[in-house]
């Protein structure tokens, strides 16, 4: 409508709507196609869905969720598309250069961002200034200039307008920047006192030149000179110096007193060479003199007084003039030793005198006077036996090596020296226990342990030395020690002596006088004797009552051999020989007493019960299994040494034992089935098991078939066309009924006699059909017949499918029929077995072992017998064709 | 036994001699079934398998650190044990000639090694005076069973359907039985070197080191017969049944064969037989099946074959 109005009006106009210009469009409608050849403009608009994320190089990365987009795993993580790529071991045999230089750098593992990353931090650390920590400022480097004196100004000059100028470091910028100069000391403002005292001068002496404006202000605090460790780079001793002349050394070394002349003046203006050189004038930052000496910057002889903010005595001459009233010393250069050296930088020489030592006289020695050393030995003694009375043993005695070990404890040697005892806590129990109780105890103890309580306690024999007689014991111990083991055996007379002192003590009214001192011995020596005899009284008495009967003394003493002295005399032998005989003669009369009937009747020959002994055995449950016996049920439950089996209950085999099946021709053993004497035992576990103890034993002792039946059910038997006849068998084989045949199921119990086994192998086995059949020797006929129970068992509970099985098997054998497929032969698998053998060819031989022939075979003559050994032995090569050769060689 | 049978004259004439083994021979061993093979073991170590009829060796076994103190050969003939001074006992394939197992658990040199009727299980009695009993069909090689009842080292053990003897030199003869669960002990009163019951199990042949070999009642333990006349007193002799179990035959230390009457204990001629190996006679076995033949191992170094001349 509206451009119908336009037209119009246009026309009106005298425009030609037709005409091309006037049809020009200006606005664009939709979107505009995108140009045909690529723009670089990246800032171009694209649709949503064709955004993509790329890196700088234009791989696509896109990393949603946190980063763990898509190809988070790949490209950010790790070296492949698969994943981790494990290092390649690379043998250094072959090239040891590059693994040489290849040692595993963080760098190793860092993608393109992270190495960006790492190296825009590098920059970083790059652009920030070098800060030279170390005393490179201005300062220092300008002192260092002083320094260098073999540099003229020329050089110096240069080599400062060359180099860089070195920077401040960031504190002193700071500082700076606070106010501080270079020269001056860091901290508060002082008074122009303080400041005096700082720099050791006193501020009291009027000087003239003092300006009094100078005192109204406040002055920067001096500064503190730095430590300058030198690093010690040689190895002279601590304090000398290397550059020490022959004058130096001498103490006349002109440059040492041209500088010890005078403190070294600060280079300036107004100082003329007849001037004094004033304290003001000296040069405060001097360091070249100060290096040798020692300086701290907190001196220990420093007096902390509230005017002195001084932190540092540089010189002598300005700490003599501090407040306190120190002693005038001799300046340094006035101190020499002796022999004109000076003392070490930092040291002084003491003014006093060192104390000489106290010589006393020598004594006067009468001249009559003879050592004695008998004298002091018993001065000794008696003060161990003062100490003795304080209960210590001396060291002096003889000790026992556990009481050496022990050492003197703190109380005996508090004892000892009169320390009056401190207060401790009670040691024991009987602390806390009344009186009456302790009597008691006391009581009681004392009548049990009569001989320890009496004897053993260390207390009377040395504490009270004196009467020897006062150790005591009790006439039983004595009397049965004398009974006992006769400790001093090795000595004659102290063995006398002892049995007298025992004899006298086991009946003390009899009159048996008691051993006497000897004459040669002290009185010491004789209580310590008694001592003795008192302590192995109670020690070697024989152990009484119930005990006693629990040991027997050796009968050996292990005394070592008996030394006799001088010659030989026969008379002594005889007793020792006597006493071995009797124990010799002793022992076999016990083993003779002991295994009388027995070695008496096979003496005899009277073999039979005297000889024989029954007992009861375990066999382990394993075992009996692999007998094929059926555990036997004992009473008593002998413990089995044996592992036990692993196992586990041996199930219920009813079958005859295999082993009497292989025993040969021998078998006229037939076994009876010990099965219904276990029925007949009636106990709560046995009820609801109707007759049938080992009812359900078969599902809970269920083993997992060998691999050998599956393959048996499963493998396929395509090569069986080769011979129709063994298909054949096959079918009947599957169809005959079981030759040892389990009972029919597990419910049912077994017939108790078991005909032998043999007997339906010798019904089929006529000699013009026989051939030899092939078992598994990993599964013996008893695992075979098992199995078989199983897979009858699942049989019987799916018979429909099992039947298709058996149809599948046997070829489509339409001739199947259900009343056949009850009736199936243990053999059943054989010929299949040995087929596989066939197929296998020697691979399988040590598979499968050749089955020994039936009876009626090995009751053929000899030569019809099989002779495996010989087939395995000399036949090596070719296993299945000698046993079909074999097998014809029965015809 | 029966009396009627009357005694078979002893094979005495030497069909072949063995002698390839260095140093004494243990052992000799039939094959079992129609046993027309020979495994002997010696002191060098090895074991060899013989063809006593033409008398050449087929096949040397050796992996035996020490001596061959015996040989037990599976029924099948497929795989033998040997045991020795090196403590162990090993299983071997015959064919291949090498060990299928290896059981070591024994603490001294294992003097007999036996296996059942259907090498399922090993009996191996040791110097340590343990019998033990090692299942050959599990992979286990822990043994089933350690019988230490015996106070001195075993010397010999016979195992059958249900029964293990072992013989010891502390003089008895222990039976368990399996299935009566009981341990019948005998006491001989001597040494024993070897125990073989007869094939009916109710008889039992024990030679000893008096010089004795005694045939007992197994049932009562009662001495039913003694052999006597050889000379038997300190090396590990056997004695064992003739053929059809109507005679002992008993190879002795003076190198002669031995042989008597099991019903009246009689010897038979020649009397005293004569010295037919060098050295002591350590194996003395009859042939299973064949009434005519049998070998004898000697520490002189021989396995001789006997046969009746033909």
């Amino acid at each position: 409508m509206s451009t119908a109005r336009l037209k119009r009006k246009l026309g009106d106009l005298g425009i030609d709507t037709s005409s091309r210009k006037a049809n020009e469009n200006f606005c664009l409608i939709g979107t505009p196609l995108p140009p045909l050849e690529k723009s670089k403009d990246t800032g171009e608009f694209v649709p949503l869905w064709k955004q993509e994320v790329r890196d700088e190089k234009g791989r696509r990365r896109l990393h949603g969720a946190f980063t763990g987009g898509f190809s988070a795993g790949y490209f950010n993580t790790v070296g492949s598309k698969e994943g981790w790529t494990p290092s390649t071991f690379i043998s250094s045999r072959s090239d040891r250069a590059t693994n040489k230089n290849r040692p595993s750098r963080p760098e190793d593992f860092m993608d393109e961002e992270d190495l960006t990353g790492m190296r825009d931090d590098q920059k970083l650390v790059d652009e920030h200034e070098q800060m030279d920590l170390l005393g490179s400022t201005q300062d220092e480097i300008s002192k260092r200039g002083v320094g260098t004196d073999d540099k003229d100004a020329i050089t110096l000059a240069l080599e400062q307008s060359l180099l860089p100028a070195p920077k401040d470091s960031v504190g002193a910028r700071i500082l700076k920047k606070m106010g501080w100069r270079i020269g001056q000391g860091v901290g508060p403002r002082i008074t122009w006192r303080q400041r005096e005292i700082a720099f050791g001068r006193n501020p009291d002496v009027p000087s003239d030149d003092i300006d009094e404006e100078a005192k109204k202000h406040l002055y920067a605090p001096r500064d503190t000179p730095l430590i300058i460790v030198e690093r010690k780079d040689n190895f002279h001793g601590l304090g000398y110096d290397p550059g020490l002349g022959l004058h130096a050394s001498l103490g006349v070394a002109p440059e040492a007193s041209k500088q010890s002349s005078g403190p070294r003046l600060a280079g300036g203006f107004g100082l003329g060479a007849l001037n004094d050189a004033d304290d003001d004038d000296l040069d405060v930052y001097d360091h070249s003199q100060i290096h040798g000496r020692n300086h701290h910057a907190y001196d220990a002889n420093d007096v902390h007084n509230e005017e002195h903010v001084l932190m540092s005595a540089r010189s002598q001459g300005a700490r003599d003039l501090g407040k306190t009233a120190q002693p005038q010393r001799p300046s340094t250069g006035k101190l020499v030793f002796r022999d004109g050296k000076p003392p070490l930088n930092g040291f002084i020489i003491s003014e006093k005198p060192v104390a000489e030592d106290l010589c006393f006289p020598i004594p006067d020695v009468p001249k009559d006077w003879t050592p004695n050393p008998k004298r002091v030995w018993e001065m000794e003694k008696a003060n161990s036996k003062d100490k003795e009375n304080a209960s210590i043993p001396p060291p002096s005695q003889t000790q026992s090596h556990a009481q050496w070990k022990k050492g003197i404890s703190a109380n005996q040697r508090g004892a000892a020296l009169g320390e009056t005892p401190l207060p401790s806590a009670p040691r024991s129990i009987f602390e806390y226990i009344s009186k009456k109780d302790q009597e008691r105890i006391k009581n009681i103890a004392a009548s049990r342990f009569a001989p320890t309580s009496t004897s053993d306690d260390p207390s009377p024999g040395p504490s009270l030395p004196m009467p020897p007689t006062i150790t005591h014991t009790e006439p039983h111990v004595a009397q049965a020690a004398l009974h006992g083991f006769q400790p001093f055996t090795t000595d004659p007379t102290k063995q006398a002596r002892y049995t007298a002192y025992l004899r006298a003590h086991a009946n003390p009214g009899s009159g048996v006088i008691p051993p006497a001192q000897k004459p040669e011995q002290s009185a010491e020596e004789f209580a310590k004797e008694i001592n003795d005899y008192a302590k192995s009284a109670a020690l070697f008495r024989p152990v009484s009552g119930a005990m006693a009967g629990r040991f027997t003394s050796a009968a050996v003493l292990d005394l070592g051999p008996k030394i006799i002295e001088g010659l030989h005399t026969p008379a002594a032998q005889p007793e020792e020989g006597a006493d071995n005989m009797d124990v010799a003669e002793e022992k076999p009369k016990e083993e003779v007493k002991e295994e009388a009937p027995k070695v008496h009747a096979a003496r005899l020959g009277m073999y039979g019960v005297m000889t024989r002994e029954v007992c009861t055995w375990q066999p382990a449950r394993l075992l009996c299994k692999r007998f094929g016996v059926k555990e036997p049920d004992l009473d008593v439950p002998v413990d089995t040494s044996g592992p036990s089996a692993p196992e586990t209950a041996a199930p219920e085999f009813t079958g005859a034992a295999p082993a009497d099946e292989f025993a040969g021709a021998s078998a006229g053993v037939t076994q009876v089935e010990g099965r219904g004497s276990g029925s007949s035992k009636r106990d709560v576990a046995n009820i609801g098991m109707g007759e049938d103890d080992g009812q359900g034993d078969d599902v809970l002792t269920y083993e997992r078939p060998g691999m050998d039946i599956f393959k048996a059910i499963f493998a396929s038997d395509d090569e069986e066309s080769d011979e129709e006849k063994d298909r054949i068998d096959d079918v009947d084989e599957v169809d005959e009924p079981p030759a040892v045949s389990a009972p029919a199921g597990p419910s049912k119990p077994g017939p108790d006699v078991k005909p032998p086994p043999s007997n339906g192998i010798v019904e089929d086995v006529d000699l013009a059909t026989f051939k030899p059949t092939f078992i598994p020797r990993g599964s013996k006929p008893k695992d075979t017949e098992k199995k078989e129970k199983k897979k009858k068992k699942q049989k019987s509970s799916k018979g429909g499918i099992l039947v298709s099985f058996d149809v599948e098997e046997d070829g489509g054998d339409s001739s199947l029929t259900a009343a056949r497929q009850k009736h199936r032969d243990r053999d059943s698998e054989r010929p299949r077995k040995k087929k596989r053998k066939d197929r296998e060819g020697g691979g399988g031989e040590d598979m499968w072992v050749e089955k020994p022939a039936p009876d009626i075979v090995k009751a053929l003559p000899v030569n019809l017998s099989l002779d495996s050994e010989d087939s395995q032995v000399s036949g090596q090569g070719s296993g299945p064709p000698r046993v079909r050769k074999r097998a014809i060689d029965f015809m | 036994m029966a009396p009627s049978r009357g005694s078979q004259a002893l094979a005495r004439t030497l069909h072949k001699t063995l002698s390839n083994h260095r140093g004494p021979v243990h052992v000799v061993r039939y094959a079992k079934g129609t046993a027309k093979y020979v495994l002997s073991g010696g002191q060098d170590r090895s074991i060899r398998l013989w063809n006593p009829d033409l008398g050449t060796e087929i096949k040397k076994f050796e992996a035996h650190g020490y001596e061959v103190l015996s040989i037990s050969v599976s029924h099948d003939n497929t795989k033998f044990a040997s045991s020795g001074g090196d403590r162990s006992v090993f299983v071997w394939d015959v064919t291949a000639g090498v060990t299928t197992r290896r059981l070591a658990g024994h603490m001294g040199k294992v003097n007999v090694v036996e296996l059942n009727a259907d090498a399922t299980v090993l009996a191996s009695g040791s110097y340590d005076s343990t019998v033990r009993l090692w299942d050959l069909r599990a992979p286990a090689r822990a043994p089933i069973q350690v019988l230490e009842e015996a106070r001195d080292a075993v010397q010999t053990l016979h195992v059958d359907a249900t029964t293990i003897i072992a013989g010891s030199v502390d003089g008895h003869v222990r039976t368990y039985d399996l299935r009566k669960g009981e341990l019948r002990s005998d006491f001989i009163g001597q040494p024993v070197t070897s125990a073989i019951p007869s094939s009916d199990g109710t008889t039992l042949l024990v030679s000893t080191l008096d010089s004795h070999v005694r045939l007992f009642d197994t049932t009562s333990g009662k001495l039913l017969n003694a052999f006597t006349g050889h000379n038997h007193t300190s090396y590990r002799c056997r004695a064992c049944f003739g053929h059809e179990e109507a005679t002992v035959v008993c190879g002795d230390e003076d190198g002669a064969v031995w042989a008597w009457d099991l019903v009246d204990a009689t010897v038979l001629q020649p009397n005293p037989p004569p010295k037919v190996h060098d050295k002591v006679i350590t194996w003395t076995e009859h042939h299973p099946i064949d009434p005519g033949e049998m070998v004898t191992s000697s520490a002189d170094g021989t396995v001789k074959v006997w046969r009746h001349p033909s």
